[in-house]
Parts: C-alpha cells; sequence; structure tokens
C-alpha cells in the first residue's frame, strides 16, 4: 500500500482544507472524555503503531508524511476557544488563536521564546530599571487598514485592567506602577496607572520595581493590542471570529463552531515577507485518541504537546516527528494543613519521603515523564533550584513516629482526590500502595469530575489533591508566589512569614542574582515544611511532521507560526542532512 | 385525528415545563459553577462574570428569570463560549448530528428491512442463519469499540478514509456505518420477526391462494404489515439517531449537539445545557407524535385517543 494510498488521503484532506475549514483545541483537555471510550481508542492506536510501515523511508515516523500540497498547516488546537479577546482569554487554544491574529510590542523567537522586536522595534530601559519606553514600527496598521498608534496599547492594556473587563489575567500587567490597585478598584484614577503614550509611536511604561522578566509578559497574549475603533462600535460583537481585527502575521478567514478556524496572512502585517504558509487550519479535536489518529493519518500536520494520550507515549516516542522534551509544569499533590493530621509539619514530611517518585515515572508512567522532587520545573540561567525531596522509608517513619503515630498507628484514614483521568487514578494508586506499604496507614481515593473538583479543591474541602501547574513565563517565581499566605491558587491553607517575607523582598530585589538566591531559598523552605508533595515534570508530548519547519520545542509549549513553513522536498533534504554530518 | 394532534401538543409545554425545571434545579445542585478554574480567577473578574449572567441573584429569581427568557425560547449566551448565544450552537450544531443520523438511518433501513426480509422468507436456510449471526455481531458489539476498530482498519491501516472530522463526504463514511451498525442489525431483526409473524396470517395464505406473485405477496401485502415492529421501534430510534450519539460524535470529533451536550455539563455550563435539554426534549416529543400518526397509517387498526 504504501505512499500512493496515503497520498489519496492527504490529498483528500488538503481538497477540504482549501475550501471548507478544520478547527483547534485547548488545555481543556482535561480528561473529560468518556474513560472506557478513551482506553479502547488507545488501545486500537497502540495497535496501529505497530503495523507495518507504510513505506520503508517512513519507518522513522509515524504515520503518513506525504506534505500537503502548497503551504498549508493543518494542527489540532485541543478545543473550540472560549474567548478571541486576548485580554479576557485563559486558556492555551485561545492562545494559539490570539498569537497568530495579534501581535504585542514584542514577539516571542520561535526556539528560545527570548522577546523579539514585535510592533515595536525597540525599547530603552531607564537605569534604575523602571521605566521601558517602546518606540513603534512607523506606519503599522490593524488588519482593516485603520493606522495602529501607541494611544491602541495605552487603551488596550487599560482596558485589561479596568476591573469591569474581567480579565482574568490582569495580574500579568501588575508590574506596572498602580496597576494592581486600579484592578482591584481601591484606585480609580487610570491615569495613576504607569502607562502613557505620549505621541504616537511611543509607549511608555513605568513599574512598581524592577521586573527582569517584563519584556517576556509583553509576549503573553493579556498583553496584546485589541483594536479600540472595532471594540467601541462593536462592543462584545467585536469577538466574532469572522469580525475579529487584529494586527498579526494572519486573520481569520473562515470557521465553524466546533468544525474549524481557517487563516490566511495578513496583507497588511509589517513582515509580510517573513509569513511563508498561504492557510493555517486549525482544528479543535478534544479526544486524544481522534487528535492521534488524525496525526497518523496525515490529516494534522502538528499535535501540540498534550494531545497525545499517555497511554500511547511510549509506543510513539521512538518516532523521529514525536518531541518529548522538559515542558515548564510540575505535577504535584498538596495537603490543607488546617486540617488534622496535616498541620503537623512531620506528617507532610512523612508522607512526602514515603513517596517513590521515581517509581511513578519508571513503572506506573512508563518513562514518559522525569521524576521530581521540586516545585518549579529546570532550567532557569542562574537560578540554584534547592536540593530535591528524596524517597526515603525509613526517614519517612521517623517522621510520621515524631508526629505521633509510630508505625502509622492512630493515623486517621485520610483520602486522596483526583479528578476522571486513567493516569491520575494510577498514580493515586501507586501513592496509596506506597504509604500503606512504608507507613502503615489507611487512604482511600476520590475521584470527581473536572468541576466538582474544581470545586472542592478552591474550597479546601479535601485532604490530599491531585494537583498541577504549568508556568507562564520563564522565572521561577511562576510557581512560587502562588504559595504566599492566602494566595488564591495555594488551596492549601499554608502560611509561614519567613516565605512570605522572602517572596515579597525578591519581588523588589533590584539584583538578579540575589532576586534568585532568594527565590531559592523560599523553595527550599516550601519543599521542607510546605503543603505539597512534587511527583513529577511535565514532557512535551508533541508531533510534527519531518516536512514542518520552524516549529521547535519550547518549555512554555508557546509556538509562534509566523515564520513556519512547509517543505515539500523535505525526504532529499533530510537525506543530504545525514549523508553530510 | 387533529384534536389527537392538538392535545398532544398542548400536553407538551407541562411536560417541557417539568424537564426544564428539573434540569435547572440538577445543574444547580451539582459541585462547582460555569466560571472556576485551576488557577484562580481574580475577585473582580469573577464579580463581573456573575452580575453578567445574573448568577449574583438568589436560585428562586435565576429560576423565574430563566423560565420566562425559555418561553421565548432564549436561553441567552453559553457561559463557557460567552460570544455564542445558545440558539446559535444549538443552530450550528444540530445539523452535523442531524445529518449524522439520517445517514446512519438510511443504511439501517435500506439494508437492514431487505435482510429482514430475505432471512424471513428463508426462514432456517444458511442464509437466514448467516444474516441473523451477523446482526447479532451488530448488536452485541458497542459502537464504541466498532468505531475505533474501523479506523483503524480504514483510516490508519489502510489510509482509505480521514480518522475524523466533519468535513467533505469521505468523512462521513466511517461514523457512518459505526452508528447504523447497531440500527441496521435491530432492524433486521425486527424486520425478520414482522415477517414471519405476518407471513402466516390468514390473508397472506389468501393472497397465494389466489394466484399472487411471491413478490407481490411480500411487498404489496405482508410487508406493510411486517414493518410494524420497525415502525413502532423507529419512534424512539429516530429521535436517539439524529440527536446525536455522543460517543460517536467524541470519537470522530463531529460538530454536532451530542458533544455539544457533553461538553457543557462538564463545563457547567448551565444555559447551554438547558436550551440542548430542552430542544432534545421537544423535539423528541414531536418524533414520538409523528410514529404514533405514522403507525395508525400502517395499521388501520389502530385508534388514535
Amino acid at each position: 500500500m504504501g505512499r500512493t494510498s496515503g497520498g489519496r488521503t492527504r490529498r483528500e484532506a488538503a481538497s477540504l482544507a482549501p475550501d471548507g475549514i478544520l478547527r483547534p483545541v485547548t488545555a481543556l483537555a482535561k480528561n473529560q472524555g468518556v474513560p472506557a471510550l478513551a482506553a479502547v481508542a488507545a488501545l486500537v492506536l497502540a495497535f496501529g503503531t505497530g503495523c507495518a510501515p507504510r513505506a520503508a523511508g517512513d519507518a522513522a515516523y509515524f504515520g503518513d508524511t506525504t506534505p500537503p500540497s502548497g503551504q498549508v498547516l493543518t494542527f489540532n488546537n485541543g478545543a473550540e476557544p472560549e474567548h478571541l479577546d486576548p485580554a479576557v482569554m485563559s486558556g492555551q487554544p485561545d492562545g494559539r488563536i490570539a498569537r497568530m491574529v495579534f501581535e504585542g510590542l514584542c514577539s516571542a523567537d520561535p526556539r528560545t521564546l527570548a522577546p523579539v522586536p514585535g510592533q515595536a522595534y525597540r525599547w530603552d530601559l531607564s537605569p534604575d530599571g523602571l521605566v521601558y519606553t517602546f518606540h513603534l514600527r512607523p506606519g503599522l496598521t490593524w488588519a482593516d487598514g485603520h493606522p495602529l498608534i501607541a494611544g491602541d496599547f495605552l487603551w488596550s492594556w487599560r482596558r485589561v485592567l479596568a476591573p469591569a473587563t474581567g480579565s482574568r489575567y490582569a495580574s500579568f500587567l501588575f508590574a506596572v506602577r498602580n496597576a494592581g490597585a486600579y484592578n482591584a478598584g481601591e484606585l480609580t484614577d487610570v491615569t495613576q496607572v504607569g502607562l502613557a503614550a505620549p505621541d504616537e509611536s511611543t509607549f511608555v511604561v513605568t513599574l512598581a520595581q524592577p521586573t527582569p522578566y517584563f519584556l517576556e509578559l509583553t509576549t503573553f497574549y493579556t498583553s496584546l493590542p485589541t483594536p479600540r475603533h472595532v471594540i467601541e462600535k462593536l462592543g462584545d460583537g467585536w469577538e466574532d471570529a469572522l469580525a475579529l481585527v487584529g494586527n498579526g502575521p494572519f486573520r481569520i478567514a473562515e470557521w465553524e463552531l466546533k468544525n474549524r478556524f481557517v487563516l490566511v496572512p495578513n496583507e497588511r502585517y509589517w513582515d509580510r515577507g517573513a509569513v511563508k504558509l498561504e492557510r493555517i487550519v486549525a482544528l479543535p479535536v478534544e479526544e486524544l485518541s481522534t487528535a492521534t489518529n488524525l496525526y497518523k493519518a496525515g490529516v494534522v500536520d502538528w499535535n501540540p504537546s498534550g494531545y497525545v494520550p499517555k497511554t500511547v507515549v511510549p509506543f510513539v516516542r521512538h518516532f523521529k516527528d514525536f518531541s518529548g522534551g522538559p515542558y515548564h509544569g510540575t505535577y504535584f499533590y498538596s495537603m490543607v494543613v488546617t486540617k488534622k493530621p496535616f498541620d503537623d509539619v512531620w506528617v507532610r514530611r512523612a508522607l512526602n519521603a514515603a513517596t517513590d517518585r521515581a517509581a511513578i515515572a519508571e513503572h506506573v508512567l512508563r518513562g514518559t515523564v522525569t521524576a521530581w522532587g521540586g516545585i518549579t520545573p529546570m532550567g532557569y540561567a542562574g537560578y540554584a533550584a534547592p536540593p530535591q525531596l528524596k524517597y526515603d522509608p525509613v526517614y519517612a517513619r521517623e517522621c510520621l513516629a515524631k508526629a505521633g503515630y509510630p508505625g502509622g498507628k492512630g493515623f486517621p484514614p485520610i483520602e486522596i482526590l483526583f479528578n476522571t483521568s486513567e493516569d491520575h487514578r494510577r498514580i493515586a494508586e501507586a501513592v496509596q500502595a506506597m504509604w500503606k506499604r512504608d507507613l502503615g496507614i489507611q487512604v482511600t481515593l476520590s475521584n470527581q469530575e473536572w468541576a466538582s473538583y474544581l470545586a472542592a479543591t478552591t474550597a479546601k474541602n479535601y485532604d490530599v489533591a491531585r494537583r498541577s501547574w504549568i508556568g507562564d513565563f520563564a522565572d521561577p517565581m511562576t510557581f512560587l508566589d502562588m504559595w504566599i499566605t492566602d494566595a488564591g491558587n495555594s488551596r492549601t491553607g499554608w502560611s509561614n512569614a519567613e516565605y512570605d517575607d522572602l517572596i515579597r523582598r525578591a519581588t523588589v530585589e533590584v539584583d538578579p542574582a540575589e532576586r534568585l538566591r532568594m527565590l531559592s531559598r523560599a523553595e527550599a523552605i516550601l519543599l521542607s515544611e510546605g503543603p505539597v508533595i512534587p511527583v513529577y515534570h511535565y514532557a512535551e508530548t508533541s508531533l510534527i511532521k519531518p516536512y514542518v519547519l520552524g516549529i521547535h520545542s519550547t518549555v512554555l509549549d508557546v509556538h509562534p507560526l509566523k515564520g513556519v513553513s512547509i517543505d515539500p522536498d523535505w525526504r532529499s533534504h533530510a537525506a543530504a542532512a545525514e549523508a553530510t554530518p | 385525528m387533529i384534536t389527537f394532534i392538538l392535545r398532544r401538543m398542548l400536553l407538551m409545554v407541562p411536560t417541557l415545563w417539568a424537564i426544564a425545571t428539573l434540569t435547572f434545579f440538577m445543574m444547580r445542585a451539582a459541585p462547582g459553577g460555569p466560571f472556576q478554574s485551576e488557577r484562580e480567577i481574580p475577585a473582580a473578574a469573577k464579580e463581573v462574570l456573575f452580575a453578567k449572567y445574573g448568577l449574583d441573584k438568589p436560585w428562586p429569581e435565576q429560576y423565574v428569570t430563566f423560565l420566562g427568557n425559555a418561553a421565548r425560547l432564549d436561553f441567552g449566551p453559553s457561559y463557557k463560549y460567552p460570544t455564542q448565544q445558545v440558539s446559535d450552537i444549538i443552530r450550528s450544531s444540530f445539523p452535523a448530528s442531524f445529518e449524522l443520523g439520517l445517514w446512519s438511518l438510511l443504511l439501517a433501513l435500506a439494508l437492514g428491512i431487505p435482510l429482514g426480509v430475505i432471512a424471513a422468507n428463508r426462514q432456517n436456510t444458511a442464509t437466514d442463519y448467516l444474516t441473523m449471526s451477523a446482526t447479532l455481531l451488530g448488536v452485541s458489539i458497542p459502537n464504541f469499540v466498532l468505531g475505533p476498530v474501523l479506523v483503524l482498519v480504514f483510516a490508519l491501516t489502510l489510509y482509505w478514509l480521514p480518522p475524523a472530522l466533519w468535513l467533505g463526504p469521505s468523512s462521513r463514511v466511517l461514523p457512518v456505518l459505526t452508528l447504523s451498525a447497531i440500527y441496521l442489525a435491530y432492524i433486521a431483526r425486527l424486520t425478520r420477526g414482522g415477517m414471519l409473524e405476518t407471513l402466516r396470517q390468514d390473508y397472506i395464505r389468501t393472497a397465494r391462494a389466489k394466484g399472487l406473485p411471491e413478490s407481490r405477496v411480500v411487498f404489496g401485502h405482508a410487508l406493510k404489515l411486517g414493518i410494524l415492529p420497525v415502525v413502532s421501534y423507529l419512534g424512539p430510534a429516530v429521535a436517539r439517531i439524529v440527536m446525536g450519539s455522543i460517543v460517536i460524535e467524541q470519537i470522530f470529533a463531529v460538530p454536532g449537539l451530542g458533544r455539544q451536550l457533553v461538553s457543557a455539563a462538564f463545563n457547567r455550563d448551565y444555559t447551554l445545557v438547558l436550551g440542548i435539554v430542552v430542544f432534545y426534549a421537544g423535539f423528541l416529543m414531536v418524533l414520538n407524535l409523528v410514529v404514533d400518526v405514522a403507525y395508525s397509517w400502517f395499521d388501520p387498526r389502530v385508534e388514535l385517543a
């Protein structure tokens, strides 16, 4: 069978794509599928991957490798976006669309995600590290031809911060002077916020304190500009997919609810020449097995991280088009420390030391993730993370004895809460067995579906819960400031004065090295005293066809598509690259 | 007949009201709500959302507002996709479910009835046994098994058809086959049973005795009565099949209403759930009515009362 029949599917899909539409996916992959269905589908997929390769040259790749005709990229966006308004959106699928349709002051380098000039062609930073002056490119326009000026950024950022907008990520701009107070309604005079547009091409941002990652924040979707002239005319209706006016490399040409987005280049984009793709089709396939099937069949060229079922990863990770680098997230258990017995730090230490992360990563998850005994993930320049927590059953028993439960005697039965997912269940079962074996304590499991689980964790109505956190920007702060007293995302009731103090001081510390030292000390306190049991470090699990050029592995799973292209001759290029090492 | 239809339609109103009310309170009773996230939503943002959707008001007031709007078939915007009106979501999702169901039903009828007739006509022959064994398989294999197996064979091994999506004719084949399998098998079995019974009736013997060709006996006389079991089965079946199959829409990423309903329930998207449930309920009742009327046409002995 081979490539001809594969080519047929591809052509068919392509013929759909040009005239029809495909759709995107989101981060709602919180395992809402029908479990039995997912399991069977995964099983079938697993067998499928075991089949003989269709063509000799394809053995190294997962499924069809016939490039589409033309510069067309089809990818799975994971879900239907909830919002297309960057100011209020909060999900990965929303963000992927927004990053194509809009462009911020800076955009992100496709490999490193380092801020590179976007709508601003250069910027200055005052010597005290507080005032950024952005200079916009001359002649910028919105996709509808309306001029884009510094006042648009001023208006957009103020709109994000205005309490009435209801932006979920307004805190991304809280580094700006008085932004937090204005957003909370404590300050009503918007001119007090550290934003100004002295002329049409200059945007000045005054920060509350030096923020080393501020430029990165300007690449985040909340910071993207929104078209005042359209919003004032259409109100909420401006978010209509087909009416959306952006300033980025692409614009939405077609949209069908829960079926697809089709994007085409924005002819008015300042860097139109750098945009290679003629068409992007984003599909909202939620079912992970389906998404992976579509990839294998060659209908989808890129299945971003997280959209490959965990059970399938062991079968596909040896393929060249699978990419499994580190991903900026941590999977952990948290405990409600206002409840007995978790109010005792020795209980928390005992549970931590009795958790064999390596066994979970190796045996339960079949080596698809990295066991991780810290809360911040790997890889921040200059950050020396504290030593990782280790599995130590002897020490665990000592801790439990110190808490007054030698050999687990008298320890009340506790419950592990997780949301519906085969993996969460298997991990919880493993932890349950470990704690019983090493500590002699009784653990029950409680499975709830997503919304119930959220309600329970938010209300701190649990003993131990499966949690996870994905970083927003490449800085340890994004994993640490959530644990200060009364922070909404802590959901544990934990409070530690020294920790709070370190985080507060790190926020205003001018010396970057000293700042990172403070954060490292804070993390050490969190690991030794805190309400968390780290389990593993997330890994990227994405599939990218070999003919797609320009989508790289990045720790934040952000992938600018501006410079991406399709290589119709990828085979000969790959062969040539192998011949000349 | 007209009185019957009118009375049935009047009865729908209290039924719909009861269903809507139950759904409203069941949704509110489910833990969690529409605006929660793994990441804390800032208090200010939450207030804005709650005020916007009237969730800051007490339940009874929300209920009254909801009933008033529902009576005008206006369910407001979805909570999860606030740029979409519930009615627009239903309008744009239902066609895919309907089309999927329609093709599946047509396929099931087009193959199921002839298979049943043939099997009945050759009762206790190899053809009969073969057909009935095959339909037994069709009835017993759940669609969440059949779907992935078809995908494995036709999409991932032979590369003939796309494994999912709802774009172009080729993408219809696998979901339609999967959805129709069980109905096809069931219809074949029902037809066979009905035909066997009918073929033993006196009037069939009479028809044969007066020398009618066998084809006229079967298709002209026996079939009309023989497929009555199929007709009564069709009422609920049509509703189920055209409302979309949740499982199949998930497996094949069909942008239908079933998929919307499931995700809406998970998301606690109150307005969307209510809208879809009321739509489903109304649709089901209308279909049942149609079947009852059709039944009296097929079998004049049935009196509508």
